[in-house]
């Protein structure tokens, strides 16, 4: 039943890292106002690949956790209203700037498109963060709520995740103005990746001293626990990545920005695991009965086996498209 | 003062309510297009490929685009509901999500399937052969059936739950996956939900071309643009009116207080009448209305002998308040009014094509064809106006109260969020049409003589047009080769396989059979009582 449980969890963790990913890479696109056209074309097949991981790591939530899903809902609901805003803005006004031609409507389609980008990973970040602060009790809040969603922690993880969005946007669009033969908005993004890096690196250490105030064992589980490896990669690979940008050599950079957000979210992870709201609920007291769990693991499956591969057909079918003209 | 603290003090039950049913209410008018109108585009491009009519293939090309454009709104609308069963709901998932959240979470692999197969029928169309494009779109359909068996599993627990044994503080212990997903309720809810979206799809798609047949258009493309999509809905219509009576006479033994405030029926009863109109009031008489004498006793046991169960049956706390039951009633009646209108238009198209051997010609069966649409999907709303309310005060029947279910949040909170959420949808709504309307304008133009273009392009979900920049050209490759094509055929067929497998299995579970025996088994009771 643990088993099954933990792998359930790593199963929705790992869909979950993997809307944040998403999430972060669309959200960065927005903020370069003047490179819309690239971020537009660059973002097109992804957008609405977010909502659909979103959709399913709260569906595996609800279900698999429920009552960690009741405890965080009840006490965070002001940070989850404001990040769901950013997030229906941010698609719905993407998908209309992508198909609306006069000039006229662009400008406020775009202003209203690039601020959600900003408002989803922050607010979501900011819940991660309240979490993380050990502020959530089971069942309902115990403090009013205002408390639990404001805090340090909440804070500088909502602003870390806005700097990591940054920064692995403007590193992946780096590589995208390569791919389309933009060497103007190469440079363009090169620089901004840098500042990005910089950004993350000194909300990061506001983030780390937080938690350290905060919730000092976490600190302890970050920085000497099972997240040790995954906090110190991020921490060692955030300036390469900088570096690598100022330097314009273009290998590598993609693979470790994505490394680098990973880890992060990893890290802290692991440095609260077994317990999924730190110190008070852990995964074998939220678990979902024995067959909930065995039906959402058919069902992780099924999205390993049937939806990945179209997803890779439909991707494959976009970077033609980008190849060739279609010959209609 | 006195009134903004009373204001933010109070509790969220109302605003919450209002705004899950408004946010419902919205994303039901995406639906019957999400699950049903993908069918009768891969109809319409079989037809244009079987006959070579490059029209029929035109029309499904078009069709594609406006699919894309109501999914994205869907996608969008469906992201909101999943995020207030949390903000509004805590409770509701907190203690039944192992149960409940199982069919969401079908429900979202079907999403999921059904958008990567969206963007790949509308990338399709320049990319694949014809034959390979329509092999690939025939994933659609089983998918949109997949989502509303998933969803209505969910929607079947709340009515008649079943599968889960409860522990000393009500808590979930143990789940029994199918039990849980396969609840009585399922049964008689599926057909009726999907065959309505089919109905519905079709009679709004229909109601368009009536429109243009009004305004003079009457070439190759209006007619079969409108014959195929209203044929198969006016099929099915009878049909529904069918479900739809076992479906209530089932409710009779499953929910006999939803059944009564249907009816406004206040104490139980044989020779039962059934009201047309008419309002309940507090001492349990019905104002207004048509009275049928002993009709309703006829319609659940075939005889004015069967007692029909009344609102006093059950607990006044347990069972809908008189606004509520009204309500359900209104919604109700509405509903089969509906149906019977879209009967009688059908009937009426099914004798003129029989003798006449052609489509009908007459500007009042136009007129009444183009409101078929509007009337179709106001019947899908009062029809689930009717099974919410009607539920009432339970959010899971007998178990747990929409009251126990809402969040703590404050009454201003929820109230704020609800006008935010009006404001956003609202821009969606005009935004949506604007562009559809854009495209409609486009179109029009084109069949008036300009260079097509491909409509796809552009859309959500679609292909990206090309981008405007200093690029390197480059030479446009070939189309895929054959063995290529033949190769994702082959996977398709076994993909759409597998799901026709798991829906064959889904479906005996569902079989109209078992309604058939639910039915009878509520007649039974009905007649023994």
């Amino acid at each position: 039943m643990l088993l099954l449980t933990i792998t359930a969890y790593s199963v929705a963790g790992g869909v979950d890292y993997g809307a944040g990913i998403w999430d972060l890479l669309a959200g960065g696109g927005a903020r370069a106002d003047r490179a819309r056209a690239l971020i537009d074309h660059a973002m097109a097949p992804v957008w609405e690949a977010n909502n659909v991981w979103l959709v399913l790591a709260i569906v595996l939530c609800w279900t698999g956790f429920p009552l960690l899903f009741q405890s965080v809902f009840s006490s965070l609901y002001p940070l989850f209203a404001f990040a769901l805003l950013g997030l229906i803005l941010r698609g719905a006004f993407f998908a209309f700037r992508h198909l609306d031609d006069s000039p006229r409507t662009q400008r406020p389609l775009s202003v209203v498109f690039g601020l959600s980008s900003l408002l989803a990973p922050f607010f979501f970040a900011a819940a991660l963060g309240a979490i993380a602060s050990g502020q959530v009790a089971v069942g309902g809040p115990n403090i009013p709520v205002w408390q639990a969603c404001i805090s340090p922690m909440s804070i500088s993880f909502g602003l870390v995740s806005v700097a990591a969005t940054a920064f692995i946007g403007a590193s992946f669009l780096v590589g995208d103005a390569r791919r389309f033969g933009m060497p103007d908005m190469v440079d363009y993004f090169r620089r901004r990746a840098v500042i990005a890096t910089v950004a993350l690196i000194v909300v990061g250490t506001i983030a780390l001293i937080a938690v350290g105030l905060e919730n000092s064992r976490l600190f302890t589980g970050m920085l000497t626990g099972p997240g040790a490896p995954f906090a110190i990669a991020t921490v060692a690979l955030t300036p390469v990545v900088g570096f690598l940008h100022l330097r314009g050599i273009f290998r590598w950079f993609r693979v470790l920005s994505v490394v680098v957000v990973g880890s992060l979210v990893i890290a802290w992870g692991l440095a609260q695991s077994p317990y999924l709201l730190p110190w008070q609920l852990t995964i074998a007291q939220a678990g979902a009965p024995l067959g909930t769990e065995v039906l959402l693991l058919v069902v992780t499956f099924c999205v390993l086996v049937v939806v990945l591969p179209s997803l890779g057909l439909l991707v494959y079918f976009d970077q033609r498209g980008a190849l060739g003209t279609p010959e209609a | 003062m006195h009134f903004l603290t009373s204001f933010a003090a109070e509790s969220a039950l109302v605003p919450s309510r209002v705004q899950m049913a408004f946010t419902l209410a919205y994303h039901v008018i995406l639906v019957p297009l999400g699950v049903a109108f993908p069918a009768y585009t891969l109809l319409m491009e079989g037809i244009g490929i079987y006959k070579k009519d490059p029209v029929a293939i035109r029309i499904a090309r078009r069709w594609s685009v406006v699919m894309a454009v109501q999914f994205a709104v869907g996608a969008v609308t469906g992201t909101i509901l999943s995020f207030e069963f949390g903000i509004l709901w805590p409770r509701l998932m907190g203690r039944f999500g192992a149960a409940l959240g199982m069919g969401f979470a079908i429900e979202g692999l079907a999403f999921f399937l059904e958008a990567i197969f969206i963007g790949i029928y509308l990338y399709g169309w320049t990319r694949l052969r014809p034959r390979t494009h329509f092999m690939l779109g025939l994933a659609l359909p089983p998918a949109g059936v997949l989502g509303t068996i998933s969803v209505l599993a969910a929607n079947s627990f709340m009515n008649t739950p079943r599968g889960i044994t409860l522990g000393s503080s009500g808590q979930v212990v143990s789940v029994d996956v199918l039990g849980a997903l396969f609840t009585p309720a399922l049964a008689y809810e599926f057909w009726h939900f999907l065959i309505a979206t089919y109905i519905a799809a079709g009679f709004l798609v229909a109601s368009i071309y009536a429109v243009a047949w009004l305004r003079g258009r009457r070439d190759h493309y209006q007619r079969l643009a409108f014959a195929i999509p209203f044929t198969i809905a006016a099929i099915l219509t009878p049909a529904e009116i069918i479900v739809g009576d076992l479906s209530a006479r089932a409710l009779v033994a499953d929910q006999p207080a939803k059944f009564a405030a249907m009816e406004v029926t206040w104490k139980t009863r044989s020779h039962n009448p059934e009201v047309i109109g008419g309002l309940l009031n507090d001492s349990g008489q019905v104002n207004f209305g048509i009275s049928i004498p002993s009709f309703d006793s006829i319609l659940i046991g075939l005889s004015p002998d069967s007692v029909a169960p009344g609102l006093t049956s059950v607990a006044a706390n347990a069972r809908p308040t008189i606004a509520e039951a009204n309500l359900t009633h209104l919604a109700f009646d509405a509903m089969v009014g509906l149906g019977s209108a879209g009967v009688a238009l059908t009937v009426w198209y099914f004798l003129v094509l029989l003798f006449r051997r052609r489509l009908p010609q007459s500007r009042w069966f136009y007129r009444a064809a183009s409101l078929a649409g509007v009337g179709s999907y106001a019947a899908v709303e009062t029809g689930w106006v009717t099974t919410e309310v009607g539920r009432q005060p339970w959010i899971v029947y007998n178990l747990m109260r929409v009251s126990d279910a809402v969040t703590g949040a404050s009454g201003a909170f929820v109230w704020s969020m609800l006008s935010v959420l009006i404001v956003v949808y609202a821009t969606m709504a005009v935004i949506a049409i604007t562009l559809l309307m854009k495209l409609a304008g486009r179109w029009h133009r084109e069949d008036a003589g300009q260079a097509p273009t491909a409509p796809e392009e552009g859309a959500p979900y679609g292909p990206r047009s090309e981008i405007v920049s200093a690029r390197r050209p480059r030479r446009a490759k070939q189309g895929m080769s054959w063995i290529f094509q033949s190769l994702i055929t082959a996977v398709v067929a076994i993909f759409g396989l597998g799901v026709l497998i798991v829906l064959v299995i889904a479906l005996s579970f569902l079989g109209l059979g078992a309604v058939a025996r639910r039915s009878i088994r509520g007649l039974r009771r009905s007649s023994s009582s």
